[in-house]
């Protein structure tokens, strides 16, 4: 207990889902150090959730559980030991592993020839592109200050080098994860983009998203307390977003060590 | 009456047997809480189709992730309707659509005349596990004062902020962030009164 009662008043609207960008991430900052506002949050999430129960009780249509369930079934349980369904799932994984593989030993490379001219010049390239992010985004504090909080992670996302690429920032005390998009066209009519953070061989979905007529994109989307990527990924969805990626990653990547 | 706590504990299993890949743990699970996420899901988009949509989102999105539900942090049923709100404002947001909620409140000019009818409390959702405690939030809700029971909706069914509970309510930022707060706290402490909460 701190005694600093002034936060109390955010944990109602928190819990609620309902406090301004601005205010939430003040509170979330302080939440990550403040017990107290975690176990008010806390009460007030059971709140929040009793009140599904104030919805006008309906019966859920007889047909629709053979159907959610076959829809359910489509997708494995995450720590199932059964094997994974043959098709696109393994075989986007399997992408998504040999593309952090090369990322990796890509990494390695450029550590060795870090005086070359070429790994200069691709790096002071991407700094410039992540200054016209940042430079974009001066209004926002809040996401500025998870972009530069100390402890943040960081993934690129890449193409076997062509463009589009994605640059994803995960502020773990912030529960906040920035992405930043380059070259990359819009989603077509009816679909979307969707990010995925990836761990063992889990994929969760952290948000979907647009780019703009110019061809980029900078979000920032919540995700859950102690969430944590070795990999992630951007595919192609129908509008809406998926449970699960539905293609091929054309983006993909590995996450920084913590 | 339901005896809440043994239906909470069995609940409780359901997550970690889907985890493992248990497809009657599903089965179970849709034939506790098919009619809550419904419910709400019906609630916030306002059709029957789309609610059909969210429910089949929410219950891939528990079977895939089964394993991550904590006990420690909410219930079961809580889970289920943070889940379900989340998935029915992501179907509306992807068909620029606002949740009925707010389209009443919009149409009415903010009139407090707007909020949801509740729920009588005896219903057909006898499988969900706390039938009298749908009785208890129903009878909590109607007796807050109208103004309060409405940013609580629309904050809740509608996935409204406190400045945009402003800007539709026409209200000052602060009135409506005291009337949730205040809300909020007299339904926690009279669920709690229940002992609802642990």
């Amino acid at each position: 207990m701190n005694g600093d009662h002034s936060w109390t008043e955010f944990a109602a609207s928190y819990a609620l889902d309902a406090l301004d960008p601005e205010d939430r991430a003040a509170f979330e900052s302080h939440l990550a150090g403040c017990p107290d506002c975690r176990a008010q949050v806390a009460s007030y999430r059971e709140v929040a959730g009793a009140l599904a129960l104030g919805a006008p009780a309906l019966e859920a249509p007889a047909a629709l559980r053979a159907r959610v369930l076959a829809q359910a079934r489509g997708v494995r349980p995450i720590t199932s030991r059964q094997p994974l369904p043959a098709g696109d799932r393994r075989a986007w994984l399997a992408t998504a592993a040999a593309l952090v593989l090369a990322l990796a030993l890509g990494a390695l490379y450029l550590a060795e020839r870090s005086e070359h001219d070429d790994v200069l010049a691709s790096s002071a390239e991407a700094h410039l592109k992540l200054a016209a992010a940042q430079e974009r985004l001066a209004a926002n504090d809040s996401m500025i200050s998870a972009l530069l909080a100390p402890d943040v992670q960081t993934a690129v996302l890449a193409s076997e080098g062509r463009p589009p690429s994605a640059r994803l920032f995960h502020n773990r005390e912030r529960n906040l994860v920035v992405v930043t998009v380059f070259d990359l066209a819009p989603a077509a009519a009816g679909r979307t983009y969707q990010v995925w953070g990836i761990a063992g061989t889990q994929a969760v979905s952290i948000g979907t998203f647009n780019t703009q007529p110019n061809r980029s994109a900078v979000l920032t989307f919540r995700v859950p307390l102690g969430a944590r990527y070795q990999v992630s990924a951007i595919t192609d969805e129908p509008a809406g977003g998926s449970p699960q990626p539905t293609t091929r990653p054309f983006l993909s990547g590995g996450w920084s060590a913590p | 009456m339901v005896n809440s706590n043994d239906s909470a504990g069995s609940a409780h299993e359901l997550p970690m047997r889907m985890a493992k890949g248990d497809e009657r743990a599903l089965a179970e699970f849709y034939d506790r809480f098919a009619n809550l996420s419904y419910s709400l899901a019906y609630q916030i988009v306002g059709n029957d189709a789309d609610a059909q949509e969210v429910v089949g989102d929410v219950f891939a999105q528990i079977w895939s992730s089964a394993a991550s539900f904590d006990p420690a942090r909410a219930s079961v049923a809580s889970w289920v309707s943070m889940i379900t709100r989340s998935r029915g404002l992501d179907r509306l947001r992807s068909q620029n659509r606002r949740a009925r909620v707010v389209e009443l409140a919009m149409e009415t000019g903010g009139s407090e005349e707007t909020v949801i009818p509740m729920s009588p409390g005896e219903d057909a959702a006898d499988r969900v596990e706390a039938l009298d405690l749908r009785a208890r939030i129903g009878r909590e809700l109607a007796q807050l004062p109208p103004n309060q029971r409405q940013v609580i909706e629309l904050a809740f069914y509608g996935g409204l902020t406190h400045s945009e509970i402003a800007a539709h309510l026409s209200q000052p930022l602060g009135t409506v962030k005291t009337r949730l707060r205040t809300a909020m706290t007299k339904l926690r402490d009279t669920l709690a009164a229940y002992q609802f909460l642990e």
